[in-house]
């Protein structure tokens, strides 16, 4: 514990010392979305006013998606990279599943900030326009934060153990960005009905679970999905990429 | 009991689509004693480095035991850890901390107290000669400077055992004579070390005991002066030459000729010989030998007799030049 501890410790450092490039990171998708589609495009009447409202929870799941792997993934490149970096924290008095675990801890506090900090910003951009209905009920957002950070670290770590380093630019092309456009954050879930049974098609992607807890959370007045399946499959996601990433850096650190 | 115990090490990489499985270290077996500078020899892909690997659980063993003071390195890996100390081959210095914050968070995961943590740093800093750097970022410093921090780092948890992986290749010759020293007076204080390398030098100046090792495999195992006194004859002949018939034959009927073993040679020697004679040296040696090779009309291009060196055992032991 002591050594997790550590470890938490000094990726904390680190990321504070970068903090004024990783909130720009952060925060310029959402920004630059809220400009054009929550400000732009309503005043030229070519989207619904209500849309605004829809996109807030939407675009802090995106925001913590982005910031979770990114949080994960980055390190991850330098540490299995030619020089090693990670022997230093495997030979420390940890277990290999225990260094995993700690990147994934980080890069879930790196997820929850994000998150957190998207919100008043986009509210923000947004205080003079009308329309929008966001009544964040804390109660529910900051657990809901916590479990989301950890799904989007989680899949940057089995992202980041499956993906060769070299590859890690076209992984936001090919894999993050259609998640991110399937991934219920720009409409609900629900409103899926429409598509028949392809709407459980999108039950794939776990960017979808991310934004309807959001939405639960954040905007009461737009439905969202059933909670039981909601947390399940955020749950379920987050076990299934930690053993699967932890499992997969174990098998490339330890030869 | 040793402080070290390696029981019939075997590590084989399992193979992939189209490599095979690669059988990297055979059957290993050695011990270590406390405050001991033991040394692994031998060529790159010797196996080395896969040995070293699994002395610090980076690398699993497929077979074999090793015991350090104690622990059971694949049962308590976790265990273990605390004793042992890695100054690997590549830099793996950590390239967002500084100099300082390297020692003190290597402290802080062996859950060093603040204190203790701080006073070990300043005192490696010191020792090391790397105080001046200590607010720099890893990767500014010299490469002579970032082995020793590695060294400064390995120490921090005042391990059992540090564990040196070519410590010195890639080092100019200044900055390797000072690692020497350095190394050397850390083992003088009681530290116990072991050191992969292929330079002769190197093994000769540190290692009290040496391993020469080939194919995964330890082909001898002693102190470097009795290695070299297992050689046949006070000294060693190599002529370089280029020859019509073999001159085996001619040459070992000669007084004072132990020996002879002919040594590959590569690069652009075409039609060149390097044959090599272990002699005692007696009177009129060289003429005799002068003589025997005019007579068989071999052309004689080079010669060197020179006392044995860790080079000649190895030579004597492969048949073959450890390349640098």
């Amino acid at each position: 514990m002591t050594a997790f501890l550590a470890l938490l410790r000094r990726d904390l450092l680190v990321a504070s010392r970068n903090a004024i490039p990783m909130v720009m990171a952060t925060l310029t998708q959402p920004i630059l979305v809220v400009l054009v589609f929550g400000n732009i495009l309503p005043r030229l009447n070519l989207v619904a006013p209500e849309f605004r409202t829809v996109m807030v929870p939407g675009l802090m799941s995106i925001t913590m998606m982005m910031a979770g792997v990114q949080g994960v993934l980055m390190p991850l490149v330098i540490d299995l990279s030619g020089s090693r970096e990670v022997d230093e924290r495997i030979l420390a008095p940890i277990s290999v599943l225990g260094v995993a675990f700690e990147k994934v801890v980080a890069g879930a506090i790196h997820a929850g900030l994000a998150g957190l900090l998207a919100l008043p910003a986009m509210m923000l951009l947004m205080h003079r326009v009308g329309g929008v209905s966001v009544h964040p009920s804390w109660w529910a957002l900051l657990p809901l934060i916590v479990v989301c950070g950890l799904l989007s670290a989680a899949f940057g770590l089995s992202l980041g153990t499956l993906v060769q380093p070299r590859f890690s630019g076209l992984l936001f092309a090919v894999v993050l960005g259609p998640l991110m456009l399937f991934g219920c954050a720009y409409y609900p879930w629900t409103g899926l009905s429409v598509l028949g049974v392809f709407q459980y098609v999108f039950l794939v992607n776990p960017l979808v679970f991310m934004s309807e807890a959001m939405r639960l959370a954040v905007t009461p007045d737009v439905p969202h999905m059933p909670v039981p399946l909601m947390l399940g499959g955020i749950l379920g996601f987050t076990v299934v990429f930690t053993v699967f990433g932890a499992r997969s850096f174990e098998r490339k650190t330890i030869l | 009991m040793s402080l070290l115990v390696v029981e019939d090490l075997v590590k084989t990489y399992p193979g992939r689509r189209r490599t095979p499985p690669v059988e990297a270290v055979r059957g290993i077996s050695f011990t270590v004693e406390a405050g001991e500078f033991f040394g692994l020899l031998g060529p790159n892909g010797a196996g080395k480095s896969t040995t070293l690997g699994c002395l610090n659980t980076l690398v699993r063993p497929t077979r074999g035991r090793i015991l350090l003071d104690g622990v059971d390195l694949t049962r308590n890996p976790l265990e273990a850890k605390r004793k042992i100390a890695v100054v690997p081959q590549t830099r793996n210095l950590d390239r967002d901390l500084t100099v300082r914050e390297v020692l003190t968070f290597h402290g802080r995961y062996f859950g060093l107290p603040a204190a203790e943590r701080e006073s070990r740093a300043d005192r490696l800093l010191a020792e090391l000669q790397i105080a001046e750097k200590a607010g720099a970022k890893p990767l500014t410093l010299s490469g002579g400077q970032q082995q020793r921090l590695m060294i400064a780092r390995a120490l921090m948890h005042d391990p059992k055992i540090v564990l040196l992986d070519e410590p010195t290749t890639g080092l100019d010759p200044q900055a390797r004579r000072l690692l020497w020293e350095t190394l050397g007076s850390l083992h003088r204080r009681g530290l116990t070390f072991i050191l992969t390398t292929h330079y002769m030098e190197e093994a000769d100046r540190l290692c009290q005991r040496l391993a020469i090792v080939d194919h995964g495999r330890i082909l001898t195992l002693d102190t470097p002066a009795a290695l070299k006194k297992g050689l046949p004859g006070g000294q060693i002949l190599d002529l370089w030459l280029k020859a019509k018939a073999p001159l085996a034959p001619r040459l070992s009927g000669l007084q004072g000729v132990m020996k002879i073993e002919p040594v590959a040679v590569d690069g652009d020697g075409e039609g060149t010989e390097r044959l090599r004679l272990f002699v005692d040296r007696t009177d009129g040696l060289l003429d005799r030998v002068l003589h025997a090779l005019r007579d068989a009309g071999a052309d004689l291009q080079h010669v060197s007799l020179t006392p044995p060196s860790l080079e000649d055992v190895y030579i004597h032991l492969t048949g073959k030049e450890l390349r640098e």
